[in-house]
């Protein structure tokens, strides 16, 4: 059975004989791991693919992912990012302030940016390595995260409450460039598109409804539509955005450490897989006997649910290597 | 006059910057902390009372909603702007030490760290509460914090991170500061810090929220 087939058990919902699935989201851990940079890791489809791929078969991971920075699709767009060689990239100035600004703005061709090109790139070269036999997660920028990337966050934010016409404007741009840039991913071989919008976690349920939910659902339904499942990740706690986020059609549903898994289940129902979420800060500075308890007690609140174990977040660069192995080595003793 | 304070107060709490501005959008129309700031001032109210029973209580009130889930940051950066406009005039009266400051408060990013939103929700939450806040910005080194505090003695620090990886060089910063001001008091905030961690470093105070921290110092300031 390959990790692909496991996968596609858990969705269906059939019990078999296997471990936990397990895939904490790995980026600066993956480069230092394989000794390279994080500015090689962002910048580099190669090193980013067989550093996943190393930290993969060390953990037994059952996925591997695309995710480095949330500046591809800003890169695309014209702003100019600069790559710190042990911090995640940084994009200089936001490139739009005005509804002129926005509506200027040209959709870029992902394929032709060298940004989005290399995440391309890497879809098809985890397929080259992995004949399809492991689920290969890709990336994009969510519509809110993205407008946030392009106009300042602050201003983004403000903007939502003061001007829709600007907020409407560059959200639609943002999700003609998300659907283009998971097009890509998928026909160069991934199964799974992850849409980050990490800073949805910070406005109310009303903003969300308005601005974003029907957005996610657009993305999501065009996702499936060319063959893909969704992973959807919001950093943060987003306990007060689950009943809106239950309507969006996400496949598997990342939940940050503040979410109450129990809370989660109940709200979005036992058919979204639900990835998550020991407090990643935790898995870094307690002692592995505490990583294992915290590991414990997860997997027996989530056993007989649809549940992948991973941290709330991503894994710091910090982390003991043998804390995540006690993670995994955990999880062989449940089923999914 | 206690009116037009309240009024101020609740253009502070629900964002209302000035007649112009869309939002809230059931106060469409209505002057905003912009205008009533300078009513009040030109009918010739303290300067000082429209700090404290107007912008006080409204950031006062923000700062709880915001800690109890009930508004989230675009509705602080609001609240925020609104507060920002209504100190502009009152700017003057600071400089000729008519409004007396509950005192300073020194605040950064930390080193390697480009992360500001909560850097900057906390800033304007002591603002709002009668501090003089000095924004040191991001990636902040200790040599920055520490010639900033020799300038203003008697001044407290607040440290922000997001990072796993940057929350380290807090203790570097900790450190340093207790060196040039072993009296001032230290604030540590962002995700992946907690009250462990503060202690683990020597920092005084953590707080989730900015409203937890603007109450600590309230309490040092009142002491």
């Amino acid at each position: 059975m390959t990790k692909k087939d496991k996968l596609e058990f858990l969705f269906k919902g059939k019990k078999i004989e296997t471990f936990k699935l397990f895939r904490p989201i790995l980026m600066h851990f993956a480069a230092r791991f394989s000794n390279h940079t994080y500015a090689e890791f962002a910048s580099d489809y190669r090193i980013l693919v067989e550093s996943n791929l190393k930290a993969m078969e060390y953990f037994d991971m059952d996925m591997v992912g695309l995710i480095s920075d949330p500046y591809r699709e800003t890169s695309a767009f014209g702003a100019k990012i600069t790559f710190p060689a042990e911090a995640v990239p940084v994009c200089e100035a936001p490139i739009i302030q005005t509804y002129e600004d926005v509506k200027s703005l040209k959709n870029p061709d992902v394929y032709q940016n060298f940004r989005t090109r290399d995440r391309i790139d890497g879809a098809a070269y985890f397929q080259k390595l992995l004949n399809g036999k492991v689920p290969v997660i890709g990336w994009i920028e969510g519509p809110l995260a993205e407008a946030c990337d392009l106009s300042g966050v602050s201003y983004m934010l403000m903007q939502l409450m003061m001007d829709p016409d600007y907020s409407n404007a560059v959200l639609d741009k943002c999700i003609v460039t998300a659907k283009d840039f998971a097009r890509a991913q998928i026909e160069a071989g991934c199964d799974i598109i992850g849409i980050g919008d990490a800073i949805c976690s910070q406005i109310d349920r009303d903003t969300y409804d308005l601005y974003v939910k029907d957005r996610h659902r657009e993305i999501i339904e065009y996702i499936h539509d060319r063959g893909a499942r969704v992973k959807l990740h919001i950093c943060g706690n987003i306990t007060h955005l689950l009943p809106s986020i239950k309507e969006v059609g996400m496949d598997i549903l990342d939940l940050d450490w503040q979410v109450d898994m129990d809370y989660a289940y109940e709200i979005v129902g036992p058919e979204v897989v639900r990835c998550g979420n020991i407090d990643p800060v935790l898995i870094q500075n307690k002692s592995k006997d505490v990583v294992v308890a915290l590991t414990q007690n997860l997997l027996q609140k989530e056993s007989g649910r649809k549940h992948i174990l991973s941290a709330g977040c991503e894994i710091t660069v910090n982390t003991p290597v043998e804390n995540l192995l006690a993670m995994r080595k955990e999880s062989y003793v449940n089923k999914i | 006059m206690d009116e037009l304070l309240n009024q101020i107060a609740y253009c502070v709490e629900f964002g209302k910057i000035n007649l112009q501005s869309p939002y809230p959008p059931d106060m469409k129309g209505q002057p905003g902390a912009d205008e009533l700031t300078k009513e009040a001032l030109d009918k010739g109210v303290d300067a000082d009372m429209i700090l404290q029973k107007g912008l006080v209580v409204g950031m006062e009130k923000v700062g709880i909603k915001f800690r109890e889930n009930k508004i989230f940051v675009p509705q602080v950066l609001m609240s925020a702007k609104a507060m920002n406009t209504a100190i502009n005039h009152l700017k003057p009266y600071f400089l000729e030490g008519n409004i007396k400051r509950k005192g300073t408060f020194v605040i950064g990013t930390v080193a390697g760290d480009l992360h500001d939103i909560g850097k900057n929700l906390v800033a304007m939450m002591f603002e709002g509460n009668g501090w003089e806040v000095i924004d040191l910005g991001t990636d902040v080194s200790s040599n920055k914090f520490v010639e900033e505090l020799k300038n203003r003695p008697g001044s407290h620090v607040g440290l922000s991170a997001l990072l796993t990886t940057t929350m380290v060089n807090m203790e570097q910063i900790v450190q340093e500061v207790r060196k040039t001001a072993p009296n001032s008091k230290i604030l540590i905030g962002g995700a992946p810090v907690n009250e462990e961690f503060k202690t683990k470093i020597g920092a005084d105070f953590y707080s989730p929220d900015p409203q937890g921290a603007v109450e600590y110092l309230n309490s040092i300031a009142s002491n």
